[in-house]
């Protein structure tokens, strides 16, 4: 996800700062409050700074597995009651779980807030006297269901797992990706699941937002009434570290045949962490090669070469480990991967040595600003990015700051991460291709059916 | 049950709510252009991000007899250059304002979206017009954009989610009708599409005068009536009839449509028949019953198939109106939908069959009702924070032919339907003997246990 904040005059109307307050209740909970009255609406957002990094081998998807039993009632909300509740209070909310963290939100007509705050305090405080071994392997299931359709019957769908497992090492925290396996989904137990709660579900280790349409005080109130009295704890481990070099000084490479449309070249650069200046700069960089359709990426393979049915380039912002510029090309008709990889290798290699054009930096920033604009069009949205900057930089002000920096960054700056980075020695790729109709079939039914048994 | 645990909190009773501000669905403005195009417009404080909609009167029963996706080639080609710009020069300037433009073509018209930061809208409507006004419909531009949408139906062959959906059209609709075949046209027909065909298309059905333009964000200090003379006012073009639709009739007789994907985890479920769209006066009723069968996850099909048995990661049942006219000969498609895994293909049928009974013998209760009616209601204004789901709404009322305040008036209905109404319309809505069942999935697993449904007759195709 790129960054957010309508800072620059250019936007105009409100491109004013973001009103921000911060507080600390007694028991570490972190609070962050946003004033905007212009919709009868107000988000909440709740971060605990748990993701899947926390996890241990032979235990990967806890953190998300954990993150549905959140829904299946606590102390005074029963089986489902969340939901329930919020939906019938003209609310919606969700969850998810990412690497480095699990969110939790609601966004609910400003007079119903209260609700919410109740509602994620009870089961911040009181989660165990619900959970039990029904909605365990309730969910287990649940959640195996949710793997299959997103990952397992979807072509190329597992390739996030695989290249992320490819970028970093095995037994690096980021080695695994937030689903989880499916042998580790069955292995959980319940009593896995109460130690996680009482690791990682405490107050001083989440941050709470309210954004919108809010009475500061008698929200505030409301926080040190509902969420005072839960005990803080210190059960939490600091996370491995994620700490790698900075290039991994060459390139590694994996072939996959499956029953897949066409053939694929996907590849992971390692990138600076997020919140740094160089992350910026890449985010600009990852923008000009291969973001939209003036991105030279689009226009060398798609339009040109006409090589590639989609061809782009994102940027996976990783505050704990290196970033990854994730490239993904699908290619069109009978183009091969050796043209893709060359005519690839070639734009980088272009790029590093000339850097981008002054237009190509503006056209990046006009870019990446209307998404910030986009990102904090909604309540919801800047409850999110106050929660990240808060969790991850310690620091929710420093929300206001991060557009004007992309904006700051220099063509030079854009071009040195280029060079420094963007280059075969410094990637990992996985290569996709598709297998004759009936190889794929056998294959794909052997292993997967073993899992869905 | 966990026993040995006893929180130490202080617990509180259930909050109760304090008193709602005041909301209402934004009621858009009219104006007309000097060249005939039509306007609604909409002032929403602090939405920074401008939407733009525009409706173009080519729908897709006008396209040329074995020329199906003419239009959607041409929804792609409007943003590939212009009489001053060429395709990269295009995108290169939409992405210097930070916009975005979109365009695809549905049964009922093109739609074209342009989303650009308020400081930049002027430059964003001027390009707008340009792309609608003259674009180029550059020969090797339309040539690769043929070339992409052969290599995507590759693609979508390959998703079982946009499988089962060409399935059922194909199932539920006569072969003439043009929604039996799909949007973006097959293989065959996309092969034949050229650069005459593509301005044809053009020349036939855009023009200012059948055209209509909905804006809606922070327009604070914009004057909005004399920038879009100078954007959009300058496209000119010769005076039209709307177009015409004709009515939507379907083959709901039940039964079992099994397309074989082998060796997949899950079996895609699209179960579906078409129905009331929003000129009938159910609408609201109908809305309001399928929320309470499969809108959410403590809906009653989840509330089994996921809360309960865990077959899935959620299943939904929705209406979505296909083609409407003010006549009322329109229809909605109907339709439950989702992915369970293989083993569990055959018990998620039959109890999504029980659940249709029961709900026919017994009907909903007032608690259901009421809870349906304070979310669909009370969500109202999250919903409509954004410009662009402003935008959005406004648009499909004039695509389907509805009143500027069609909206505005189903949140006042929903606020009063009594429970039997919402009974009422979902039994009729889903009728378990009239659902048109397709499967995308592993026929040599699943075939024979849903054989022994009851549901209809099953056919397995590859």
């Amino acid at each position: 996800m790129a960054n957010p904040a309508p800072a620059s005059a250019s936007t105009g109307g409100n491109g004013a700062a973001i009103a921000i307050t911060e507080h600390r209740l007694a028991n570490g909970l972190r609070v962050v409050l946003s004033e905007d009255h212009l919709t009868p609406v107000a988000a909440v957002c709740l971060w605990y700074d748990v993701g899947s990094r926390h996890e241990v081998k032979g235990r990967t998807g806890l953190a998300h597995l954990f993150e549905h039993l959140m829904f299946q009632g606590s102390a005074s909300v029963s089986n489902n009651g969340h939901f329930e509740l919020v939906q019938g209070a003209g609310g919606s909310l969700n969850g998810t779980t990412s690497f480095e963290r699990t969110n939790y939100f609601e966004t609910m007509p400003a007079h119903q807030l209260e609700l919410a705050l109740w509602l994620e305090a009870d089961r911040m405080g009181s989660l165990l006297a619900a959970l039990d071994e029904t909605s365990m392997e309730n969910q287990r299931d649940v959640v195996k269901n949710e793997r299959r359709q997103r990952y397992d019957n979807v072509p190329y769908g597992t390739a996030f797992e695989k290249l992320t497992a490819l970028s970093f090492p095995d037994g690096h925290p980021y080695h695994h990706t937030p689903i989880g396996s499916m042998a580790d989904l069955d292995a959980a137990t319940l009593d896995d699941a109460r130690a996680f709660f009482r690791t990682y579900y405490a107050p001083n280790n989440a941050v709470l937002s309210v954004v919108g349409d809010i009475d500061p005080e008698q929200t505030i109130a409301w926080v040190e009434k509902y969420f005072g009295s839960i005990p803080a704890h210190d059960g939490k481990q600091p996370p491995r570290s994620g700490e790698l070099p900075d290039t991994i000084g060459r390139e590694l490479r994996e072939h996959v045949h499956e029953d897949v449309p066409s053939r694929a070249l996907m590849a992971a650069y390692r990138l600076p962490h997020d919140g740094t200046r160089d992350a910026d700069a890449a985010d600009l960089a990852l923008t000009i090669l291969g973001s939209g359709e003036s991105s030279r990426l689009y226009n060398r393979l798609v339009r040109r070469d006409r090589t590639a049915v989609a061809a782009g380039f994102g940027l996976l912002r990783l505050a704990g480990a290196p970033s990854l510029g994730w490239l993904d090309v699908k290619t069109s008709g009978d183009a091969t991967i050796e043209q893709i990889d060359a005519a690839v290798d070639e734009e980088l290699a272009r790029f590093a040595a000339e850097g981008p054009t002054p237009e190509e930096l503006e056209r990046a920033q006009a870019q990446i600003e209307r998404e910030w604009l986009d990102r904090l069009t909604t309540v919801a949205g800047r409850a999110d990015e106050l929660c990240r900057f808060a969790v991850l930089f310690g620091d929710p002000k420093l929300l206001n700051d991060a557009l004007p920096k992309v904006l700051d960054i220099t063509a030079e700056e854009v071009q040195a991460v280029a060079k420094a980075r963007l280059h075969p020695d410094n990637r990992a790729v996985l290569v996709y291709e598709p297998t004759a109709a009936d190889d794929a079939d056998a294959t794909a039914a052997t292993d997967e059916e073993g899992a869905a048994a | 049950m966990s026993t040995d645990y006893v929180p130490t909190m202080t617990f509180h009773p259930q909050p109760e709510p304090g008193t709602p501000g005041p909301w209402a669905f934004p009621a858009p403005e009219r104006a007309a252009l000097g060249n005939g195009v039509t306007v609604l417009h909409c002032h929403r404080p602090g939405q920074q991000l401008v939407a733009v909609e525009v409706l173009l009167d080519a729908p897709l029963a006008a396209e040329p007899d074995g020329l199906d996706g003419v239009a959607a080639i041409l929804a792609r080609a409007l943003s590939e250059g212009t009489d001053t710009l060429t395709a990269e020069e295009f995108a290169a300037e939409l992405e210097r304002a930070g916009a975005t433009l979109d365009a695809h073509a549905d049964h009922p018209c093109i739609r074209v979206s342009l989303e650009v930061p308020a400081s930049r809208l002027q430059r964003g409507l001027s390009l707008l017009a340009d792309a609608l006004r003259a674009p180029a419909l550059p020969e090797d531009e339309i040539e690769r954009l043929v070339a992409n949408r052969l290599d995507e139906i590759v693609h979508e062959q390959a998703n079982p989610a946009r499988r089962a959906a060409k399935a059922l059209y194909a199932e539920l609709f006569d072969a003439a009708d043009r929604l039996s075949r799909p949007r973006s046209g097959t293989a065959d027909t996309v092969k034949s599409i050229d650069r005459a065909a593509v301005k044809a298309f053009y020349d036939a059905h855009v023009r200012p005068a059948t055209a209509t333009v909905v804006v809606v964000g922070d327009l604070t200090g914009t004057d909005l009536p004399a920038l879009l003379e100078s954007t959009l006012g300058t496209w000119t073009g010769s005076a039209a009839e709307p177009a015409t639709h004709a009515p939507v009739t379907a083959d709901d007789h039940g039964r079992v449509l099994i397309v074989d994907r082998p060796g997949s985890v899950q079996t895609q479920l699209l179960i579906g028949r078409i129905g009331p769209d929003r000129h009938d006066p159910v609408w609201a009723a109908q809305i309001l019953g399928t929320y309470c069968l499969g809108g959410t996850l403590t809906s009653r099909l989840d509330r089994v198939l996921r809360e309960e048995k865990g077959y899935t990661y959620g299943v939904r049942a929705f209406a979505q109106p296909l083609r409407s006219a003010a006549d009322g000969s329109g229809r909605a498609l109907l339709a439950v939908s989702g992915s369970v895994d293989t083993a569990s293909t055959a018990p998620a049928l039959a109890d999504t069959w029980t659940i249709l009974r029961t709900l026919a013998a017994e009907g909903l209760t007032d608690a259901e009702r009421d809870e349906a009616v304070q979310f669909l209601v009370g969500v109202a204004p999250l919903k409509y924070e954004t410009a662009g789901s402003v935008a959005g709404t406004l648009a499909d009322q004039v695509e389907q032919d509805l009143a500027d305040d069609y909206q505005a008036e189903v949140y006042r209905q929903l606020a009063e339907l009594p429970t039997a109404a919402a009974t009422e319309a979902v039994v009729a809505a889903f009728p378990p003997d009239r659902l048109v069942t397709v499967l995308v999935g592993d026929a040599a697993v699943i075939a024979d246990d849903v054989r022994t449904l009851g549901i209809g007759e099953v056919t397995v195709v590859s």
